[in-house]
C-alpha cells in the first residue's frame, strides 16, 4: 500500500474540483476522482476529447475551473468507479486511527485501492422522475439527460420534443433545444405563475442567472412555443417509443394531447447520500433541499470525523454555490489534519462562506420550485411501474405495506424495490413517499441503509487477486 | 426509388439529429445487434445509437429499456460492449466495437 493522501475528493463536479484545488494550493496531498471521463459534472459537463462545442457561460465557469484545477497539483484519476468505502478514525487498528479506504474500478479494469486521511464528499444528485402511464416508453428521457446529449455529444433527443416537470432546467432544456434545430411541441410546468413570482426576489441576487433565465423565456415567447403553468404529464403513449404526451392541469380539468418524438421530464435533483449513508453518517430529511441530507456544519464536516460534503449531495444549491462550498470544506480537512492553524482557517474561510451564502439564496429559491410534490405521487397508478430494475408495480409495493412493511428496508426486503442494478437511485424517491404515506412521514419511511458495492462493478473488481491459501481460517472452537 | 438512394436520404435525416456547428472527429464502424453503424470516435454509445434510431436496448421486466438518465445512475441503457456489460451512457464509440443487447 502506498502512503496515504492527505485528502481524497469524490466527484469532480464544481464543488469537487474547488475542493481539490484548495487543498493541493495549500500543499496537501491531493487526489480526486471522477467517473467520467473529464471533468466537469453535470453543468459544466465537458464535451468528449475531440469534439469542439461552441462555448456557453457554463462552458467558461468550467473552463476556469478546471484550468485551475490543473494547475493545482491535485491528482486527477478520471474514469474511476468508486465502488467501496470504509475505514476513517472511526475505526481502529490498535491505537492508531486507520486512513480512508477507497475502492476504485479505472478504465484498464485493474481495480485499485487508495488510502486517504481525510474525505471530501462531492457526490451531486441524480434527478427524481414520479413515474406516470408510459414512463419507461423509449424516447423519454430525464431534463439532465436532456442537458447531456445537447450540452456534452451535440445531439438531439428528438426532433419533436414535450418537455416537462418542474424547475429551471425545464427553459433550460427548452431553450436549448429551439437553439439545436428542434420543435419544443409543449412546455409543462409543475409551478404556478406564482410559485415563480415568489422566487424572484431571492434571484435577484444574482442577476447574472436571472438575465439568463428572462432571455430562455424571451426566445420560447419568439417561437410561440405554448408554455403550460400549473399543469403535469399523465401519460406518454405510443406504440414501441413515445408519439404523444398528454397533459392536463394539477387542478384537473381538460387534458391536452401532444404529438412528440422525445419527452424530457424531470421532477427535481435527489442528493447522493450512498457515501454518508456507508459511513452511517446522521441524516436528515430535508423536502426542501432535496431529500435527505447529511447533517453537516457551517464548514461541511459531516458526523463521521474527517468527513466532509461539498456541492449538491449536502443539499441541492446549485453550481454556482458548489465551488464556495468545496473551498470550505477543503480548508476545515486541512484544519482538522493540523495543516491550517485556528487562525489561518479563520481567514481562508471568510471569503468562501460569504460566496457560498449569497449563491444559495437563489440556489435555495430554485430547490424549492424542485422540490418533491405530493401530488404526483398521489396521481402513480396501481399498475403502474415504480422499480424499472425489478418490474415492481405501486400496487405491489401497496401489498407489501398490507403485509406490513413500515420503513424502506422492509419494503426492499418484500419486494425487491430498489434491489436491481440502479440500486433504488431510480425508484427510491416514489417508493419512500409510498411508504410514508402509510406510516406518517419520509423520517418514519427511513432510507435503504448505505451497502457496497456503491455502483455495479464486475465480480473481479470485488474479488481482487487473492489466493484460497491465504485466507485465514480461525482456528477450530476447543471440544 | 433504389435502395442506395433511400439509404443516403435517411442518413442526411439521421445526420440532423447531431446538432450543426459541433467539431467532431472522424466517424468509425461499430456494430450493434450485428448491424454496422458509424459514428465520431468518442461519442457515448447511447447518444450514437439515438442518432441511429436505436431507441429500445432490450426488455426489462414489464418494460421496455432505453437511455433514461445519461449519467450513469440508472443502468436502463446495460449493453454487452465486447463481451462485458456496460452502461451505453458512459462507453465512448470505438472503431470496431462489438455492441449487443445485455
Amino acid at each position: 500500500m502506498t502512503h496515504p493522501y492527505d485528502v481524497a475528493v469524490l466527484g469532480a463536479g464544481p464543488a469537487g474540483m474547488a475542493a481539490a484545488t484548495e487543498a493541493a494550493r495549500r500543499g496537501a496531498k491531493v487526489v480526486l476522482l471522477e467517473e467520467s471521463p473529464a471533468p466537469g459534472g453535470q453543468v459544466y459537463r465537458a464535451a468528449p476529447p475531440g469534439f469542439v462545442v461552441p462555448p456557453d457561460a457554463d462552458r467558461r465557469a468550467g473552463d476556469a475551473l478546471r484550468a485551475a484545477l490543473a494547475a493545482s497539483g491535485a491528482e486527477l484519476r478520471l474514469g474511476h468507479r468508486v465502488w467501496g468505502l470504509g475505514g476513517g478514525p472511526l475505526v481502529r487498528q490498535g491505537e492508531a486511527p486507520v486512513p480512508f479506504r477507497i475502492d476504485a474500478l479505472p478504465p484498464d479494469g485493474e481495480p485499485v485501492t487508495l488510502e486517504a486521511r481525510a474525505l471530501v464528499l462531492c457526490a451531486g444528485t441524480h434527478e427524481r422522475i414520479i413515474p406516470f402511464p408510459g414512463w419507461t416508453l423509449p424516447g423519454v428521457i430525464g431534463l439532465a439527460a436532456a442537458t447531456i446529449l445537447l450540452k456534452a455529444q451535440g445531439v438531439l433527443p428528438g426532433r419533436r420534443v414535450v418537455v416537462a416537470g418542474a424547475g429551471p432546467l425545464l427553459y433550460a432544456v427548452a431553450a436549448k433545444l429551439l437553439k439545436a434545430g428542434s420543435e419544443v411541441a409543449a412546455i409543462a410546468d409543475l409551478a404556478t405563475r406564482g410559485e415563480w413570482a415568489r422566487a424572484m426576489p431571492a434571484l435577484l441576487a444574482r442577476p447574472d442567472l436571472l438575465a439568463r433565465g428572462l432571455a430562455w423565456r424571451a426566445a420560447l415567447a419568439t417561437n410561440g412555443v405554448p408554455v403550460l403553468q400549473a399543469h403535469a404529464v399523465i401519460a406518454a403513449e405510443g406504440v414501441g417509443a413515445v408519439e404523444r404526451v398528454r397533459v392536463q392541469p394539477i387542478s384537473g380539468g381538460a387534458a391536452e394531447s401532444f404529438d412528440c418524438d422525445a419527452l424530457c421530464i424531470g421532477h427535481g435533483l435527489v442528493p447522493a447520500t450512498e457515501a454518508t449513508r456507508v459511513f452511517r453518517a446522521a441524516h436528515r430529511y430535508a423536502r426542501e433541499s432535496g431529500g435527505w441530507v447529511p447533517v453537516l456544519d457551517a464548514d461541511r464536516r459531516v458526523s463521521v470525523p474527517l468527513l466532509y460534503v461539498a456541492g449538491d449531495g449536502g443539499g441541492v444549491r446549485g453550481a454556482a454555490a458548489a465551488p464556495a462550498a468545496g473551498r470550505l470544506a477543503a480548508l476545515a480537512a486541512l484544519r482538522d489534519l493540523g495543516v491550517l492553524d485556528g487562525r489561518a482557517h479563520a481567514r481562508a474561510r471568510r471569503r468562501p462562506a460569504l460566496e457560498q451564502w449569497r449563491a444559495a439564496q437563489a440556489g435555495q429559491a430554485m430547490a424549492r420550485m424542485m422540490a418533491l410534490r405530493p401530488a404526483l405521487v398521489d396521481a402513480i397508478a396501481p399498475e403502474t411501474v415504480v422499480c424499472r430494475c425489478e418490474g415492481v408495480t405501486r400496487a405491489e409495493i401497496e401489498t407489501a405495506l398490507d403485509d406490513g412493511a413500515t420503513e424502506m428496508n422492509q419494503l426492499k426486503q418484500f419486494t425487491r424495490c430498489g434491489m436491481g442494478p440502479c440500486q433504488g437511485r431510480l425508484c427510491g424517491e416514489a417508493a419512500a413517499e409510498l411508504v410514508a404515506r402509510r406510516v406518517g412521514g419520509r423520517e418514519r419511511a427511513g432510507f435503504a441503509t448505505g451497502r457496497l458495492p456503491l455502483r455495479p462493478v464486475p465480480m473481479e473488481a470485488v474479488l481482487g487477486e487473492f489466493d484460497y491459501a491465504d485466507i485465514p481460517v480461525p482456528a477450530p472452537a476447543p471440544l | 426509388m433504389d435502395a442506395r438512394a433511400a439509404r443516403t436520404i435517411l442518413s442526411v435525416v439521421r445526420a440532423s439529429m447531431r446538432i450543426a456547428g459541433v467539431e467532431r472527429p472522424t466517424e468509425v464502424a461499430f456494430s450493434f445487434a450485428g448491424q454496422e453503424l458509424r459514428a465520431p470516435v468518442g461519442e457515448s454509445l447511447a447518444a450514437a445509437l439515438i442518432v441511429a434510431g436505436v431507441r429500445r436496448l432490450g426488455e426489462g421486466p414489464g418494460s421496455p429499456r432505453a437511455a433514461f438518465c445519461m449519467m450513469g445512475t440508472c443502468q436502463q441503457c446495460l449493453l454487452r460492449v465486447d463481451g462485458r456489460l456496460a452502461q451505453a451512457c458512459i462507453t465512448p464509440v470505438r472503431a470496431g466495437m462489438v455492441v449487443t443487447e445485455a
